[in-house]
């Protein structure tokens, strides 16, 4: 095992590594901006260094600041947590010439999925079902016609430099498609001069749902259940639970199937995700490969009493899977709320400034996961997330009732959060059903969905 | 608040971690440090990124075999001379140890490497310095090398490109490296009288005797951003003068500014924007337009429908046309055009902001355009944008004049009025497409020459001149089209043209009717009345013989209807160069002069 481990990113994912690491013996090193001096990661590593001034690109995007750190502090590791380099296949690159372990997948596993179209390729090779499309532009709309019955309706058809749903429309069958892809290109053509088209099946009212994937140094491989992630805002996830409503332990097992083979089919290691989108009829769809942890990833350890981020450094260190496929049990239900500084009112405006007043709630089945404490500043330079609440029931129905009942307990003052607003998502009558798709926030907060 | 509170969890754990053999350390190489930034990076981030910083986009030196490599077509690269004798002929002491040492250093036989290649599928000879040998000063193997190279190449009749970079002659041989600035430049004028295309790309540094000869000779310059470029070093300059040198001096945005640069490319660009300018070298004068239009039929019936303008069914005797102007019924027909519009009403159309200026039409006729800057003596005039671009597989010189829409992009284009720097460099463009058998197209669109101290200290007249006598034997065809305001004096200056045409709300006088009602009447709020007694219009020039055809509008030409009126255009420029490209140049000069000759 390693005995000093160097985190490469801040915030609460940062707070949580080292959390774990503090578990397991192992030494931390926190590297800081000079934004975050009085941040709690930094704060509560064993060591901690700064990197450089607060922009990002200057300190936790600082490669070789980080590697220079991580020599000189002499860690043996860095766990890069999410977002800044965490899907870095260079930085992970650096690391091996470093003789530094990346926790995390090899470089070529991250180049890999990183590619779209390399990664659709690898799936469609893996026999995982991908949405049905044309990879080859269309110009004519006879050929679009009968491409389109090939793939199946309804169909969305998409001018490759259109954007904002310009030169984008939609074809639920073949009386209505050549008056569709006409507007669409004509719209493409007047607003960027480009009659270049694609076509691809329109999932219509899709689900987001991810599989969490683990695999060791050994080949082994196994799956830990979805997690349902549909309630987004602009693509920006704002509750997961697991498991979902919408998952029968049928199709659990099928697509956890998928997603191990799909993973076993590049050959990967350490902690991942494949996201699909489900439709209404329960086809899946593979949309891509996260080669990292993942912000929601403690609603799967709730449910699967597994700690992922020590898994992660088991993995890393060379040693195999703590549990078998057959060993994995998903019980109960979890839910998390993403908890950001920034003001719904104001088209979710980031709000950084200083905390006056923390309290959070607790109890039996709640988890708080965050890096914020009374009098701390947020600064401006960085993701608005400042807190993730996460709750655990035996049911969907007793875990709802659970978060209403944290959230009407948190309290942050001083700056302005989303919390109103989760609060009334989970008072929603739809949520409450299960009711929910990737247009969940648009269709019944049209005002938030801007 | 939190500082020193929490309790250390660490147990030291008896470590039998196995995945790790060695300590974490970084090895030797694996970081470069930026000159520009001071902060290391990773080497192959720099490589990946064709040899600049990834952090803050400063660009590396680049060694000539990376050069070529990140230049020419793989594996196409041919040396030439690669081991050519050195000689000390000075006696300099030290010398041959110091050559020696370099070599081994770069494991180059000196500071330039020569030879041919292809740049996407395109044939050139290429020379390229190395910094690290001697700072590529100028000897008499560099110049002997550069020298065989370009006689090589004109034997071939092969184009030739040069990256320079160097700190001028080399010191240590004396007058002997000063001769190789002549014989460089020699054997260039000899390449060039042969009719052969030369690009110089400078970059950091080119300094001394290297600015001074064949760096500075290019049919095109290219530099790379932010290289020091210029005769004498900066050093040299701020001793000598004593006063501190101004931010960005001789930097390439310095030189490109004052007129001795074509054009700054990013090194990402490098490769391609070399590759276009040799191939619209091998097209031009070798191919010319046939057949290539006629496509577009309905379109000239559909734009010349209710405006009365009528088509002339010339056949191509260009040459007879003018002697028999004014007789044939057929010509009777086309001077006949009116616009329904008062002569004023035009001049109020000419002079609108949404008016499509020249580069609108430049950017909707012709493919791959590439501006070229500079007049080579003084300045580069934002009022006149001039390069090469392709038309129909045909390589052509475009040159116009540029309004602003903006008031910022009007005091950039200073109005559309160039300055003499502005006609110098549009003969200079014109004199290049000479070299190489290009037609040049012009659009006019000024409302008169730059009437200020500075364009009168630069000799306005005396370049408005050059560029009508220049112009009247140009050996290449010409084509004028008069597209907004063709002002006096500085619109001719780019209208001395086989022929000049005009749009049908553009105007072209002697004076602006605020002028001429000023001059004549000693009232310009006349101006109104003017317009109308200066035949300025399409339709009155038309019948004067001043122009020769009318693009029509059927709505005043604006950034909607561009798309339409280009589409004619385009159909209209196939048939002019269909016409006159299969000209002898005596003829088209003749045409030319008669054209003039007899109005």
């Amino acid at each position: 095992m390693f005995t000093k481990i160097l985190v490469a990113n801040r915030g609460e994912i940062a707070v949580r590594i080292i959390r774990a690491c503090r578990e397991m013996g192992i030494k931390t090193v926190a590297v800081y901006s000079e934004a975050d001096r009085d941040s709690l990661h930094t704060l509560l590593a064993d060591e901690a260094i700064c990197i450089g001034p607060a922009p990002s690109d200057k300190s936790y995007l600082n490669m070789e600041r980080i590697i220079s750190a991580t020599v000189a502090m002499k860690a043996e590791a860095i766990h890069p947590g999410f977002g800044f380099l965490s899907e870095n296949a260079r930085f992970a690159e650096l690391c091996e010439k470093c003789s530094i372990t990346f926790i995390g997948p090899p470089a070529g596993l991250i180049n890999k999925m990183g590619n779209k179209s390399e990664a659709r390729k690898t799936m469609i090779e893996a026999g995982v079902p991908v949405v049905p499309g044309s990879r080859e532009p269309v110009y004519k709309a006879e050929e679009a016609k009968a491409m389109a019955e090939e793939i199946g309706y309804p169909v969305m058809i998409k001018a490759s430099s259109g954007g904002g749903g310009k030169g984008m429309r939609i074809s639920y069958g073949p009386d209505d498609f050549e008056t569709n892809f006409l507007n669409a290109q004509m719209e493409s053509v007047k607003g960027f001069s480009d009659d270049t088209m694609y076509l691809e099946r329109y999932i219509e009212k899709p689900r987001h749902i991810e599989f969490q994937i683990m695999a060791d140094k050994q080949g082994h491989v196994v799956h830990l259940g979805e997690r349902d992630c549909s309630i987004q805002r602009r693509h920006q996830k704002v509750l997961e639970e697991s498991p979902s409503i919408a998952i029968s332990q049928e199709l659990r097992k099928k697509m956890g199937e998928t997603a191990v083979r799909a993973a076993r089919a590049v050959g990967y290691e350490n902690a991942g995700t494949i996201e699909f989108l489900l439709d209404k009829d329960k086809n899946f769809y593979f949309m891509e490969m996260n080669t990292r942890i993942q912000v929601e990833h403690p609603v799967t350890e709730m449910v699967t009493g597994m700690d992922l981020i020590k898994e992660q450094i088991r993995i890393a260190a060379g040693e195999p899977l703590s549990v078998t496929q057959d060993e994995v049990r998903i019980q109960g239900h979890a839910i998390e709320c993403r908890i950001n500084a920034e003001n719904p009112a104001k088209h979710f405006m980031p709000c950084p400034g200083l905390i006056t007043n923390v309290h959070t709630p607790g109890g039996n089945g709640i988890r708080v996961d965050s890096h914020i404490y009374c009098d701390y500043r947020v600064p401006p330079n960085y993701d608005s997330m400042l807190l993730k609440l996460i709750v655990y029931g035996k049911d969907r129905e007793s875990a709802i009732a659970k978060m209403r009942s944290a959230l009407g307990e948190l309290v942050i003052e001083g700056i302005e959060t989303n919390l109103d607003f989760q609060y009334e998502i989970l008072n929603h009558e739809a949520f409450v059903k299960g009711d929910i798709d990737t247009h969940f926030i648009p269709t019944y907060f049209p005002q938030y969905g801007k | 608040m939190l500082k020193d509170m929490f309790k250390k969890t660490y147990t030291l754990i008896d470590t039998k971690y196995k995945g790790q053999t060695r300590e974490p350390n970084v090895p030797e190489g694996l970081w470069r440090k930026c000159r520009k930034c001071g902060q290391p990076v990773y080497r192959d981030d720099v490589m990946d990124s064709l040899y600049t910083c990834p952090k803050c986009k400063a660009y590396f030196r680049v060694h000539a075999f990376r050069r070529i490599e990140i230049t020419a077509d793989k594996g196409s690269f041919e040396e030439w001379d690669s081991a050519m004798e050195f000689g000390n002929p000075l006696d300099f002491p030290g010398y041959e140890d110091k050559v020696r040492e370099a070599r081994e250093k770069t494991r180059l036989n000196e500071a330039i490497v020569t030879g041919k290649c292809l740049i996407n599928g395109e044939k050139t000879a290429l020379g390229v310095c190395d910094s690290r040998f001697l700072m590529s000063s100028m000897g008499h193997v560099v110049g002997e090398k550069i020298t065989r190279m370009v006689e090589r190449a004109t034997e071939q009749r092969l184009p030739v490109i040069i990256f320079a970079c160097s700190g001028g002659a080399r010191m240590q041989e004396g007058c002997v490296s000063l001769m190789q600035m002549a014989k460089t430049s020699g054997a260039l004028k000899r390449h060039h009288e042969a009719g052969l295309f030369f690009i110089s790309v400078l970059t950091d540094p080119t300094t001394g005797g290297v600015t001074a000869s064949f760096a500075m000779l290019g049919d095109v310059i290219l530099a790379e951003p932010g290289a020091l470029i210029g005769f004498a070093g900066p050093r040299v300059i701020q001793q000598t003068i004593g006063q501190k040198l101004p931010e960005g001096f001789q930097r390439s945005e310095f030189l490109l500014d004052h007129g001795f640069v074509d054009k700054i490319v990013p090194r990402e660009e490098m490769r391609d924007t070399l590759g276009k300018l040799l191939h619209m070298h091998q097209v031009s004068g070798a191919r010319r337009l046939d057949g290539v239009c006629g496509e577009k039929s309905g379109i000239e019936a559909d734009m010349a429908a209710g405006n009365g303008e009528t088509q002339k069914a010339d056949g191509g005797k260009t040459a007879v046309k003018n002697e028999a102007a004014g007789n044939g019924s057929e010509q009777k027909a086309e001077n006949e055009f009116a616009s329904g519009k008062t002569a004023w009403e035009h001049v109020q159309l000419s002079r609108r902001t949404d008016r499509p200026t020249a580069l609108d039409y430049i950017e909707e006729l012709f493919d791959d355009f590439i501006e070229l800057h500079g007049d080579r003596y003084y300045g580069d005039d934002g009022a006149v944008v001039g390069g090469i671009a392709m038309f129909h597989g045909q390589a052509v010189t475009v040159i116009g004049q540029q309004k602003g829409k903006t008031t910022k992009e009007n005091i950039s284009r200073n109005f559309g009025m160039p300055s003499p720097e502005g006609y110098r460099k549009a003969l200079r463009l014109m004199k290049q497409a000479e070299l190489f058998g290009r037609p040049v197209i012009c659009f006019v669109d000024t409302p008169g020459a730059f009437c200020g101290i500075e364009a009168e200290e630069r000799g306005q007249g005396e370049a408005i001149a050059r560029n009508l006598f220049e112009l009247s034997d140009l050996k290449v065809p010409v084509l004028s089209i008069v597209i907004g305001e063709g002002g006096s004096g500085g619109a001719l200056a780019m209208a001395v043209a086989n022929e000049v045409w005009m749009m049908e709300n553009a105007i072209y006088s002697v004076l602006s009717p605020e002028g001429f009602a000023s001059i004549l009447w000693k009232d310009s709020k006349r101006a109104k009345e003017a317009a109308e007694v200066m035949k300025i219009t399409a339709g009155d020039l038309l019948k004067l013989r001043v122009i020769d055809k009318v693009i029509p509008e059927r709505e005043p030409a604006c950034g909607d209807n561009l798309k339409e009126i280009a589409w004619y255009m385009e159909e209209k420029i196939c048939g002019f160069l269909e016409e006159y490209g299969n000209l002898e140049s005596e003829d088209l000069q003749k045409q030319r002069y008669e054209r003039f000759c007899g109005i």
